[in-house]
């Protein structure tokens, strides 16, 4: 719980602050700027580069070089680029895996976490240790049993089989989030509540859900992100190309050179936008979530 | 309809507690099951049967199409592994894939947060730049470096061209294959490090730097007495988590090389893939699942140990 909350103090000016700090400069001024330009080029360049590509004309791809810069004009056209790749629909598929996904883990991450957080029972160790223990369990050793239970139960070939198997991943860390979120909620808001009579069921619903909104909402952006990049357990369940996720629609053309690239960038963007832009909003959060959640036993 | 009823009426006196001392008692009792069960009976689901089914398989031969019809082998699975090479080329290209991955993402990573926590125009973007890849899904990332390592066409080549160097098959030449993997790993696991580093390097209250300072010490000494101890700790969990996600990894590794070329990137989680959906063997894919559990537990109680050590070395 400590690290979650750590973070966000030293928020406040700290430019002013380290800037009188000459014991804080580690770098002397010149060898920082090539640094620096050296990191933006690796962390920047690959996404450029996704650009850049999506916005080529079908002749540069092939055969001859690349040019550096975008041909913005084809944004113009941008909807018959990607009309060769049946983004969309993998794109609702990916929203639905995503979305089931997110609401059940939070249905079960509210539930025990409220738990972990407010009460002391017997096995409460052992339910901690279950719900740490389980994050280290590797995806690509678990699918091959999975698959096996999915398959005697005919949950395979369909989202709602996948949506299962997603949650039992990504619940263990929105657990984690909302005991954290709740453990910083004085009790005292509750046992109010308590003593005028209100069921506990109540007070975590309408007390302290809406108090812990920011929480839950990190948990939630975190779950959707894991289903919607989510792609062992979709390409290895669900086999029919419409029911496929934007993850395995779009890892089906690596490799292959049939449909022109700018087109599968062009639909690669789109599935990745939504993505960067949530993480801007809610970087800070989800960082100290993740590592909250891996680090407590 | 009871959750309105239940809210509404402050008139209510005496609080319900005070009527049924014992079937209160009994309720509170069961109560936190209630609330913990539903998450704890669907990991048990979903996570410790798998877990123990793929354990139960890895000591049987089951095809891929009858999942549920294997016939027990014993210690086969295991024997023939152990005594197999192409298994401990697995092993070690876990191992490389892992530590390669590990300490370039710490190290850059950490490096970056170091140049983050000081003062220059435009660190906001610096900082926003260095941080989207990690936002960037796996299968687009695999997308954008299989096409920026193309043999014929990408812009890799395209650079090393100008430098004078011939056209190199970076994923599919055996020499280049791991590079390339680690490479684009560490693109995506790099800025987590980043930002877990820095988080904790601005947890730095200003007055230890003031004090060292007011001591007349230099930067490097300053690193060495303030912000190193203060950032240890975190670092070492990121390199737990990074060696622990590493050993995991299969997206990027299997849709970049799919384990190739000649075998030189088929880590343990990608070697169970194939052998359970390209072979279809699912036992002998379960054993090797299995081993590479022990590996990634193997690598948890080792950090336990160290970190217990180092808090006997501080007390």
């Amino acid at each position: 719980m400590t690290t979650q909350e750590a973070p966000p103090i030293p928020r406040p000016a700290p430019h002013k602050l380290r800037l009188k700090v000459p014991g804080n400069r580690n770098f002397s001024k010149p060898a920082r700027y090539v640094m620096l330009a050296a990191l933006v080029l690796f962390s920047g360049f690959p996404l450029y580069w996704m650009l850049n590509t999506a916005l080529s004309q079908d002749s540069e791809l092939y055969g001859q070089a690349q040019g550096w810069w975008p041909h913005w004009e084809r944004l113009a056209d941008f909807g018959d680029l990607i009309g060769s790749v049946p983004i969309f629909k993998w794109l609702t598929n990916s929203v639905v895996i995503a979305g089931g996904t997110t609401l059940l883990s939070l249905v079960f991450a509210v539930l025990a976490g409220y738990a972990l957080s407010r009460f002391k029972f017997h096995g409460k160790g052992a339910a901690g240790f279950l719900l740490f223990a389980t994050q280290m369990l590797p995806e690509a050793l678990l699918v091959v049993p999975i698959y096996a239970l999915f398959a005697s139960l005919g949950l395979l070939n369909g989202m709602g089989g996948l949506i299962l198997a997603n949650v039992a991943f990504t619940m263990p860390v929105s657990v984690w989030i909302i005991k954290g979120a709740i453990d910083a909620i004085p009790y005292e808001i509750e046992e109010a509540a308590a003593v005028d009579g209100c069921p506990r069921v109540t007070i975590l619903s309408l007390v302290l859900t809406p108090l812990i909104l920011p929480s839950i909402a990190a948990a939630a952006v975190i779950n959707f992100f894991d289903g919607w990049n989510e792609f062992l357990l979709a390409k290895t369940f669900i086999a029919e190309r419409d029911l496929w996720p934007a993850s395995v629609g779009l890892a089906s053309f690596i490799g292959q050179y049939l449909t022109s690239l700018n087109s599968v960038m062009a639909a690669a963007l789109l599935f990745t936008l939504p993505a960067l832009i949530f993480f801007l909003l809610v970087q800070r959060r989800i960082v100290s979530g993740l590592t909250a959640g891996s680090v407590k036993g | 309809m009871s959750l309105r009823t239940s809210i509404s009426p402050p008139s209510v006196a005496a609080p319900p507690i005070q009527d049924a001392p014992s079937r209160h008692h009994m309720w509170q009792r069961i109560s936190p099951y209630i609330y913990i069960g539903p998450a704890v009976v669907y990991l048990i689901i979903f996570m410790i049967i798998p877990v123990v089914q793929g354990i139960q398989l890895s000591f049987t031969k089951t095809p891929l199409v009858r999942p549920d019809g294997g016939t027990g082998v014993g210690l086969d699975n295991y024997s023939r592994l152990l005594s197999s090479p192409q298994f401990y080329n697995s092993l070690g290209a876990t191992i490389l894939y892992t530590a390669a991955t590990v300490i370039f993402a710490v190290a850059i990573g950490a490096g970056s947060a170091l140049l983050l926590n000081q003062a220059f125009k435009g660190r906001t973007i610096v900082r926003a730049v260095i941080t989207l890849p990690w936002a960037v899904p796996t299968v687009a990332t695999a997308l954008i470096f299989s096409w920026i390592f193309n043999r014929s066409d990408g812009v890799l080549n395209e650079v090393v061209g100008v430098l004078g160097v011939g056209q190199q098959g970076w994923l599919v030449e055996p020499k280049f294959g791991m590079a390339a993997v680690v490479l684009t790993s560490v693109w995506k696991v790099m800025p987590l490090v980043m930002l877990v580093v820095l988080a904790s390097l601005q947890s730095i209250p200003s007055e230890l730097y003031e004090a060292t300072r007011m001591d007349g010490a230099g930067a490097l000494e300053t690193f060495k007495a303030v912000t190193w101890p203060h950032i240890a700790p975190t670092v070492r969990v990121v390199t737990l988590l990074m060696t622990i996600w590493s050993i995991r990894r299969f997206e990027i590794i299997y849709l970049l090389t799919g384990g190739g070329p000649v075998d030189t990137t088929n880590t343990l989680v990608v070697n169970v893939y194939r052998q359970a959906f390209s072979n279809q063997e699912l036992g002998r894919a379960a054993a090797i699942g299995a081993l590479g559990l022990v590996l990634s537990l193997l690598v948890t109680v080792v950090y336990f140990m160290m970190e217990r050590r180092n808090a006997a070395k501080e007390a």
